[in-house]
């Protein structure tokens, strides 16, 4: 998968390969290939969901400052 | 320099040097009634009747008296104003102190003044481009937002609450700041400052945290005047610097602030760049469930596709003249062959995972219908504690009037009165004998 690929490129991606494969008429190979794609956009998709869960910090501005510094 | 007329020999006393200049400044048409503008600072007012305070600005400042009587002055003047004067200049001898002697003082619209400021910043802005340039795109999925607000304010607590609904638990980092007064423009311009350095990929595997990549900075609605550190250059030149995106939500949807003109998205209030900002995670948790669904579906019906054609070729060779058939038949062999390896290596492999990816899927939807059930019951349970009815069981009873008001001072009632006691396992009727009411 390419460096650069974010949660929004791969559901547009997901979204077409579902669809070739929706519309059928493709040899065996292909579906293969597509079928595994589309399996490794999943994932990535549902890591970036879990990835966006962390800690809530609060802090006021000196703490934050401070931290930077150490 | 010596004093006119009086000719002395020797050196002359201080306070006829000093009654000197004030004569000399008294008399002199350039000191006498000037028209200055300035800000308050030490505005005195005093049981005398006079008042005391000093006039300033960025360059310089001076003392003045408004002797009692002398002029009007407007209520509205205070320790900060912005005031035009007209007033004489004058020492005072017996302190050696110069000081202005106001005869008029009008407040100037700082509003206005303000106004004129933005403004020209706007239109400077303009010239350098900085209005139309291309903004940078949000994060589809923020994993760290740093909010840039007044520590423990309302907007906080509502952006925080909004967040939560969204997306539950969503990476944040608050940078308390002041939003408004003398200190806010420098601290929201550090407050950015130290989001900038927390999406630095370098301090962020420092402090092993995830990069931030969104900014908010806003705060909530407020007079003109307490939303104008968002007007102020420093702060939107540290927003058109930013190299993480930045929204801006200030106030409310009327308020437009330069910082909405320069950010990478305006958002109309707090809660909006909330909006924005965070997706809902249910939809998404949804959408992704959806297109495997979707993607496995589709793929298995072609692949059974491709079984029926394959059986189709083998029952027409079984049927062909047996010329040739050893070979066809073999062929057909192979092919079956290699569609079951294919289908056992690519497609069982991807598929086992995404299965198990999918089950997480289900876990968490389930687990969310879960925690929903449990809150409700706990908003069930919290409501019924209040509900008037648990009272009524500890034996205190309601009085409502025949219109089915609650009487809850003894004011509401008249002598005679028909009223409804209701106890927690019925109603009785009763009459007001009397009416005693405790003092104040």
């Amino acid at each position: 998968m390419s460096k650069d690929m974010n949660y929004s490129k791969a559901v547009q991606r997901l979204e077409e390969i579902v669809q070739t494969l929706e519309r059928g008429g493709i040899p065996l190979d292909e579906t293969l290939k597509l079928y595994e794609e589309g399996a490794e956009l999943l994932e990535f998709c549902q890591q970036e969901l879990a990835s966006a869960e962390g800690k809530l910090n609060e802090m006021r501005l000196s703490d934050v400052e401070e931290k930077l510094t150490k | 320099m010596r004093a006119g007329s009086e000719v002395t020999t020797g050196p002359i006393p201080v306070g006829q040097f000093v009654t000197l200049v004030r004569n000399t400044i008294r008399h002199d048409q350039l000191f006498q009634n000037q028209v200055i503008t300035g800000e308050i600072t030490q505005w005195k007012q005093y049981p005398s009747g006079h008042t005391y305070f000093t006039l300033r600005d960025s360059d310089g400042q001076i003392s003045a008296v408004i002797w009692k009587g002398r002029c009007n002055i407007d209520p509205l003047i205070e320790e900060g104003s912005v005031v035009v004067v007209i007033a004489n200049l004058d020492l005072y001898a017996k302190a050696g102190k110069i000081q202005l002697v106001v005869n008029r003082i009008e407040p100037v619209n700082k509003l206005g003044l303000l106004e004129e400021q933005k403004k020209l910043l706007i239109e400077s802005l303009r010239k350098e481009g900085l209005l139309d340039r291309t903004r940078q795109e949000l994060p589809a999925i923020p994993k760290h937002i740093a909010i840039i607000t007044g520590t423990g304010s309302a907007a906080l607590s509502d952006m925080n609450r909004l967040i939560d609904n969204r997306w539950p638990g969503l990476r944040r980092t608050i940078i308390g700041v002041t939003v408004q007064g003398e200190n806010a423009s420098n601290e929201i311009v550090r407050g950015i400052l130290a989001a900038g350095k927390l999406s630095d990929l370098n301090t962020a595997a420092r402090l092993n945290q995830t990069p931030v990549d969104l900014i908010i900075v806003g705060r909530g609605g407020g007079a003109p005047e307490d939303l104008w550190a968002f007007n102020l250059e420093p702060v939107v030149r540290a927003i058109v610097a930013s190299k993480v995106p930045v929204i801006s939500a200030v106030g409310h949807e009327s308020d437009m602030l330069v910082s909405d003109l320069v950010a990478d998205l305006r958002a109309s209030t707090p809660s909006n760049a909330v909006e924005l900002c965070v997706p809902e995670f249910d939809y998404h948790q949804m959408l992704i469930h959806h297109l495997f669904e979707r993607l496995d579906e589709s793929t298995n019906r072609l692949l059974q596709d491709c079984r029926h054609n394959l059986q189709f070729i083998q029952s027409r060779l079984l049927n062909a003249p047996l010329k040739g058939i050893y070979n066809a038949s073999q062929r057909v062999s192979d092919l079956s062959n290699r569609l079951t390896v294919a289908v056992t290596s690519k497609f069982a492999t991807a598929r086992e995972k995404l299965q198990s990816l999918n089950n997480t899927i289900e876990l968490v939807m389930q687990k969310t219908i879960a925690d929903e059930t449990t809150r409700l019951a706990v908003l069930e349970s919290s409501l019924n504690s209040v509900h008037p009815r648990n009272v009524l069981d500890r034996g205190y009873s309601m009085i409502t009037k025949q219109d089915g008001t609650i009487v809850s001072n003894s004011q509401d009632l008249t002598k005679g009165q028909q009223v409804i006691l209701a106890l927690s396992d019925g109603e009785a009727k009763a009459t007001i004998d009397e009416i005693e009411q405790k003092g104040e």
